[in-house]
């Protein structure tokens, strides 16, 4: 009955006009980025910290919740008609996407795509409603070695789960790690690898590291391996939306997809790309059409689609209640928080329910104003990717170097971005996953604190990090979580 | 239910890739790296007075990770491991590295570092769009300069308004 009440006093928040026009930005400029190549969540919400100095934090969060979730429905619309799906989490939309708008049958592929969104954003964001007050209750009993044993295991299915292979994975964990010790030692004062340059004694900051992988290492990326030959969009004038028959085809696939994508969102590391192919591959099992799939099932647009919005709610269970980021764009959601001095956690829902309830409350309504924005005006989305892309990536650039530059006017800032820069570059062509780094940027510090105070309650016994039943449990599971694809290999080669 | 479908449907790339880089360099670089973060973190006490740990422990700890992770990747190289370029959505991971495209890119986020302070954003941001512009294969750059000047100076005047610090105008002339 509380959470009802709370979630009434969320949606008094969230429909205060500013807040209503907040959300309204968020969405629109989710779905325009979902859309646009080379440019997604994570680094748009980076790219917009600077207006968290002027901006009050539950408005600036409306804002950035619109932008994650428009970014799932945006993502979509290019992969259906044009084959090139922006992130990873809508490749399998373009699997059968693409063929059906081959087909002639594009308009039904949006349409599923978007009404599969809705319905699972809204189912998510009701499960997110009620799991995140019961987590967060747990959280409270949580002391710093149950917090280090779960960022021990987050960085250990990260850096697993994500890249092509664990080795790659773990440098970039590690990557991230190392950077997160440049700088002042937040328990002593020590300054740390910042070789007697003050510049560096604040310590490199998520949004520069972010900014240069994702937006300067995709920029020399492209650049340098150009497909000139554009791509051709799929027609939709004319057409007709969804029949009956797609219908009763697609109400299935949404909730399986829903149910699919949250639990995985909430995991460290599985992201959007893991959900949404397991909810393909369930989808193409369970179909009594076998035989289209791969020709334009709509199934296989409805499951993953659906998979891929609940997942972006998943991910806020274990931000909000842990302040535990499992994907990229978590992780700027993080560095926002702390902007505002904020940590969430368990405490923030009793000290800041206005917040936390307010940003919940925006997410229904802002899947329905991206719903009203997609469906209908798909036709003036697609118009956005006329933008040449020589001007595009240019401007991309433009605003990345506002962003490192107002952060704190630093020439060091900029040097540190070109040489990020290219470290994302060099992790493109060689295929190392570029998530993990700002995980571990921005984890490891915490990482660093809890057990540096677990140790300090235990009087350096390290036998207290696995002295509560849940890190025993976690951190059993972290060394299985490594250990185990190692032992099946050599169980099988001996076998 | 064969996954080899799959793979054929997916991304365009030719089943045939060229040669398989062999990059030692990556791993050795981290080793080197690895081995400049222990350092540091040995010249770091380990440990401080009341708690076990000190401002060291993590240091050393991220250090010794690359150093050993760099071992494997040499490891790893020699033993013919496999590194594909990853497709992106204007990329395509399978062509040759165009160098002077990649260059020129790679000038335009260098420039901000020198002409950031001393002549301001809006300027260097249009340069640095011209020569991305560029980079992308677009031939008329009197008219990027045109777009970039327009949208640096947008951008200077709306971030500016948003509270964002991001020095004069042109410094050169004071304004």
């Amino acid at each position: 009955m509380e959470t009802f009440e709370l979630l009434l006093h969320g949606f008094s928040v969230a429909l205060q006009p500013t807040n209503l026009m907040w959300a309204l930005v968020g969405s629109v400029l989710g779905t325009a980025i979902g859309i646009l190549p080379g440019i997604g969540p994570a680094l748009t919400i980076a790219l917009l910290l600077p207006v968290t100095t002027a901006l009050a934090p539950t408005s600036a969060f409306i804002m950035f919740a619109g932008i994650l979730y428009g970014a799932m429905y945006g993502g979509s619309t290019t992969s259906i008609l044009l084959n090139t799906p922006g992130e990873a989490g809508s490749m399998m939309t373009a699997l059968e996407g693409n063929k059906m708008a081959r087909a002639g049958r594009g308009a039904a592929a949006l349409a599923t795509a978007a009404i599969g969104s809705f319905v699972a954003g809204t189912i998510a964001t009701l499960a997110l409603t009620f799991a995140a007050p019961a987590v967060a209750e747990l959280a409270f009993y949580f002391k710093p070695t149950d917090y280090f044993a779960i960022t021990a295991l987050a960085f250990c299915s990260v850096a697993v789960v994500m890249g092509t292979s664990r080795t790659r994975g773990f440098v970039s964990l590690f990557l991230g790690i190392a950077i997160g010790v440049i700088g002042i030692d937040s328990m002593t004062g020590q300054p740390r690898l910042t070789f007697g340059n003050m510049q560096l004694l604040r310590g490199i900051a998520l949004t520069v590291v972010l900014v240069s992988l994702f937006a300067v290492g995709e920029i020399l990326y492209v650049a340098s391996r150009y497909r000139t030959t554009p791509g051709v969009m799929a027609p939709i004038k004319g057409q007709l939306w969804m029949t009956k028959q797609d219908f009763a085809r697609s109400w299935k696939p949404w909730l399986r997809g829903t149910a699919i994508g949250f639990p995985m969102g909430a995991l460290p590391g599985s992201g959007s790309e893991i959900p949404t192919m397991l909810s393909y591959t369930l989808e193409r099992k369970l179909t009594k059409h076998p035989e289209e799939f791969g020709k334009g099932a709509i199934e296989g647009v409805a499951g993953p689609e659906a998979a891929n919005n609940a997942a972006a709610a998943g991910i806020l269970v274990p931000l909000l209640t842990l302040g535990l980021p499992t994907s990229a764009t978590a992780a700027v959601l993080l560095a926002a928080f702390q902007n505002y001095g904020l940590q969430p956690g368990p405490f923030l829902f009793t000290s800041n329910p206005a917040l936390i309830w307010g940003l919940i409350a925006s997410l229904y309504v802002g899947n329905v104003m991206l719903l009203v924005l997609n469906l209908p005006l798909v036709g003036i989305w697609v118009q956005l990717l006329r933008i040449p892309r020589p001007q595009l990536y240019a401007g991309i650039l433009v605003f990345a170097m506002i962003g490192v530059w107002g952060l704190a006017g630093s020439w060091m800032d900029l040097t540190i971005m070109l040489v990020v820069g290219l470290a994302g570059y060099v992790m493109r062509v060689y295929d190392f996953p570029i998530a993990p780094v700002l995980i571990g940027l921005i984890l490891g510090p915490m990482a660093e604190t809890q057990l540096r105070t677990a140790l300090a309650a235990g009087q350096g016994n390290p036998m207290v990090l696995v002295s509560t039943p849940l890190s025993a449990v976690l951190i059993t599971l972290a060394v299985l979580l490594l250990a185990l694809p190692i032992l099946l290999k050599r169980l099988r080669a001996n076998a | 239910m064969s996954t080899d479908e799959r793979n054929t449907t997916e991304g365009g790339s030719p089943a045939a890739a060229p040669a398989s880089p062999k990059p030692y360099w990556i791993g050795i670089g981290l080793m080197v790296m690895g081995a400049v973060w222990l350092y540091a973190g040995f010249g770091l006490p380990q440990g401080a007075r009341y708690a076990a740990v000190g401002p060291g422990l993590f240091v050393t700890v991220a250090g010794a990770g690359l150093l050993v992770l760099g071992a494997i990747l040499v490891l790893q190289i020699s033993r013919g491991e496999t590194f594909e370029a990853q497709d992106a959505e204007d990329a395509d991971g399978s062509t040759k590295m165009d160098k002077r495209a990649f260059l020129t890119a790679l000038v335009a986020v260098a420039l901000p570092i020198g002409t950031m302070g001393p002549l301001g954003m809006p300027f260097t941001a249009t340069l640095s769009f011209v020569l991305v512009a560029n980079a992308f294969g677009s031939r008329r750059w009197w008219l990027d300069l045109v777009y970039g000047l327009i949208l640096a100076c947008a951008a200077w005047f709306l971030f500016k308004q948003l509270g964002l610090q991001l020095g004069r105008f042109f410094p050169p002339l004071g304004v």
